[in-house]
């Protein structure tokens, strides 16, 4: 269970990570979360540089991601993943406020996995987030880990 | 008072003219010029066409009537030129037969009697001929006639004194053969046609006065004419260059106009972004630590107290969906339209399907009418119907039975109107502007519940469709929503 693989949630805003931390406290998967506050910190942290350079190797299990975030921002960090190999895998879950007909149109076509709007009501906010956090942190099968064998 | 009666009307004349000269024209031109400025550009050209028209039709009569005169005169100059031509002809046929018939009076030489013979033949045809060329003149006429009367008593008279140098021999004439036989009638014959001939001259010179003069007259007009036609065009020419540079001042400043309006439509589209990302995060933290809240103090918050942190999760919950509604009405203003064939009555069906659970444990009693085809976009037209019928379901929610009824009407070719008509609490028609503007309610929200944003989207749908949207009601009495939509070429 050590290598159990972590959710990485990216949001730049500590209230939002802290109600989501909030959601997935009560489905005990809380403290296998990784928080990054910015596009850079996802980037730094899915190519084991910077702050994560001594991080333990490995893709996350799921990516959250919200849309509008400082440095780079959500389609950009959607956009690099989603065009290197090693990173292709792994599931992104575009989580943002933004219902906008081009944030949708533009993150499928950059090859997004799902695409969850915030709900403003809190009870609808953390059933989503527990939900999504139970389906692709438990029920969903990942893909088999390439960064792992090629270690 | 007899003295001053005929005087008052006469005073007030002579300081009249004055100011009449001087003051009247000046109101009447601003009315002509204000008259005119309110005219059509169409209609100043066709007055100003009209009235050089009439002044061209009015030059080419004129002119026409004094070209006819100078044909006429022309006739009449070569009719002259002949009778005189024809009087010295006349004159000296008889002057011949005069001098020949002498001679053969005295010399009884019958030769000298060919000029005689022959005059008497042609005088008929002579004179048929004169009475021809004044035919249309009566004094001359009269001249002529005299003139026939004296050639014949001349040539009888010679006749009569050859009759009798033939038979009684020279001494029987020779006092005619001195004198001649009609000395008399010659000298009248002369100076009758003297007269003739001078009548003759004298209308041909006033005619030739009266051509020069029509002539003139002519070159004139037809100056007058060609300088109209140059003002004509000229004004022409002004007006069009006047429209046509209105024209494209209008167009640029249209064009202008639309730059802004797109920035501004851009501008507008950057802030309903921001505001559908960034105004929503506050609210849901407000709603989500209100919850944590009470989930972490619950035990020790007293009743007030959870009703206190109740009504922050009520009111920020409100306002997301303040927010999400007016995100929907700013989409559906910028949102790209379908233009198909839309079957209402098969959208009404599927829109009552939809709201079937709203429709539980209540009783209604539907009338619909059938509905038209028509031209749009089938997901706003719904939306349209959804607003409409949810709110007629909502506002007769109070009555034991609803009616509701959907139907439409066709008061002209190029336009159906549609109508959603209920039963309900309806409406003062005295807030009527006020039904179909953005958050506008006229319930309180614990009567009937809803942000009031519906009948603004149905107002914005159906304006982007090309139609209209009013609405008819009375308090208590029930309402009637009408929208127009207008109707393709192609399914009329």
């Amino acid at each position: 269970m050590t290598t159990v693989k972590p959710i990485l949630l990216a949001e730049d805003n500590p209230r939002d990570a802290e109600l989501a931390l909030a959601a997935m406290e009560e489905h005990h998967i809380a403290d296998k979360v990784v928080v990054c506050h910015d596009g850079a910190e996802v980037l730094d942290y899915l190519y084991c540089r910077g702050a994560f350079a001594s991080r333990e190797p490995g893709n996350p299990v799921v990516v959250f991601l919200d849309l509008k975030m400082p440095k780079v921002d959500g389609l950009e960090v959607l956009r690099t993943i989603k065009s290197d190999v090693t990173l292709k895998p792994i599931p992104v879950v575009m989580l943002t406020s933004s219902r906008e007909e081009c944030d949708l149109a533009q993150s499928y076509a950059l090859g997004a996995n799902a695409y969850v709007v915030k709900p403003v009501e809190f009870h609808q906010f953390i059933t989503a987030v527990k939900e999504l956090s139970v389906f692709w942190g438990i029920i969903n099968e990942p893909p088999p880990d390439s960064s792992a064998s090629t270690n | 008072m007899a003295f001053v009666a005929p005087q008052s009307p006469v005073m007030p004349i002579t300081p009249e003219p004055a100011p009449g000269t001087s003051q009247a024209p000046t109101p009447k031109n601003g009315r002509l010029m204000e008259w005119l400025t309110h005219w059509s550009i169409e209609r100043r050209v066709l007055a100003g066409f009209g009235l050089v028209f009439a002044g061209i039709v009015v030059i080419s009569a004129i002119s026409y009537r004094n070209t006819s005169v100078l044909i006429e005169n022309s006739r009449l100059d070569s009719k002259s030129h002949e009778l005189v031509q024809l009087l010295e002809s006349v004159s000296e046929a008889l002057d011949a037969t005069e001098r020949g018939h002498r001679r053969y009076l005295v010399t009884g030489e019958e030769s000298y009697l060919k000029f005689y013979r022959s005059t008497v033949e042609q005088m008929p045809e002579y004179l048929r001929y004169l009475r021809g060329l004044t035919n249309e003149w009566p004094e001359q006429q009269s001249r002529v006639a005299t003139l026939e009367a004296l050639i014949d008593r001349q040539l009888d008279a010679e006749a009569r004194a050859i009759t009798r140098r033939e038979k009684d021999g020279y001494e029987a004439v020779r006092h005619l053969a001195l004198s001649g036989a009609a000395k008399n009638e010659l000298e009248r014959i002369h100076s009758v046609m003297t007269e003739l001939d001078g009548a003759e001259q004298r209308a041909l010179q006033a005619r030739v006065r009266q051509s020069a003069g029509s002539t003139r007259n002519t070159i004139a007009l037809l100056g007058l004419g060609a300088l109209l036609q140059l003002v004509l065009l000229a004004s022409v020419y002004f007006l069009i260059h006047h429209d046509v540079t209105e024209r494209r001042r209008v167009a640029a400043e249209l064009e202008n106009r639309g730059e802004l309006l797109q920035a501004a439509n851009k501008e507008l589209e950057a802030f309903s972004y921001s505001v559908s990302h960034d105004l929503r995060a506050p609210l849901r933290h407000i709603d989500g630590y209100a919850a944590l809240l009470s989930k972490a103090a619950g035990e020790a918050l007293n009743d007030k107290a959870r009703r206190y942190l109740q009504t922050i999760s009520d009111s920020a919950k409100q306002m997301g969906q303040l927010i999400d509604d007016l995100l929907v009405f700013s989409r559906m203003g910028r949102q790209d339209m379908l233009r198909t064939t839309v079957n209402l009555d098969q959208l009404v069906k599927t829109v009552l399907h939809d709201l079937h659970l709203d429709l539980q444990g209540r009783t209604i009693s539907w009338t619909m009418s059938p509905l038209p085809l028509v031209l749009g976009d089938p997901a706003m037209l719904r939306q349209v119907f959804v607003n409409l019928i949810t709110n007629a379901l909502k506002f007769t929610a109070t009555r034991p039975e609803a009616k509701i009824e959907i139907g439409a009407t066709k008061r002209n070719p190029s336009e159906v109107e549609i109508f959603v008509r209920d039963n309900g609490v309806g409406f003062d028609m005295q807030y009527v502007n006020k039904l179909f503007g953005v958050f506008q309610r006229l319930h309180r929200s614990d009567e009937f519940e809803g942000t009031g944003i519906g009948l603004a989207n149905v107002r914005r749908i159906i304006h982007r469709h090309g139609g209209r949207t009013w609405a008819e009601g009375a308090l208590d009495q029930g309402a009637t929503f009408y929208f127009s939509l207008p109707v393709a070429r192609s399914l009329k």
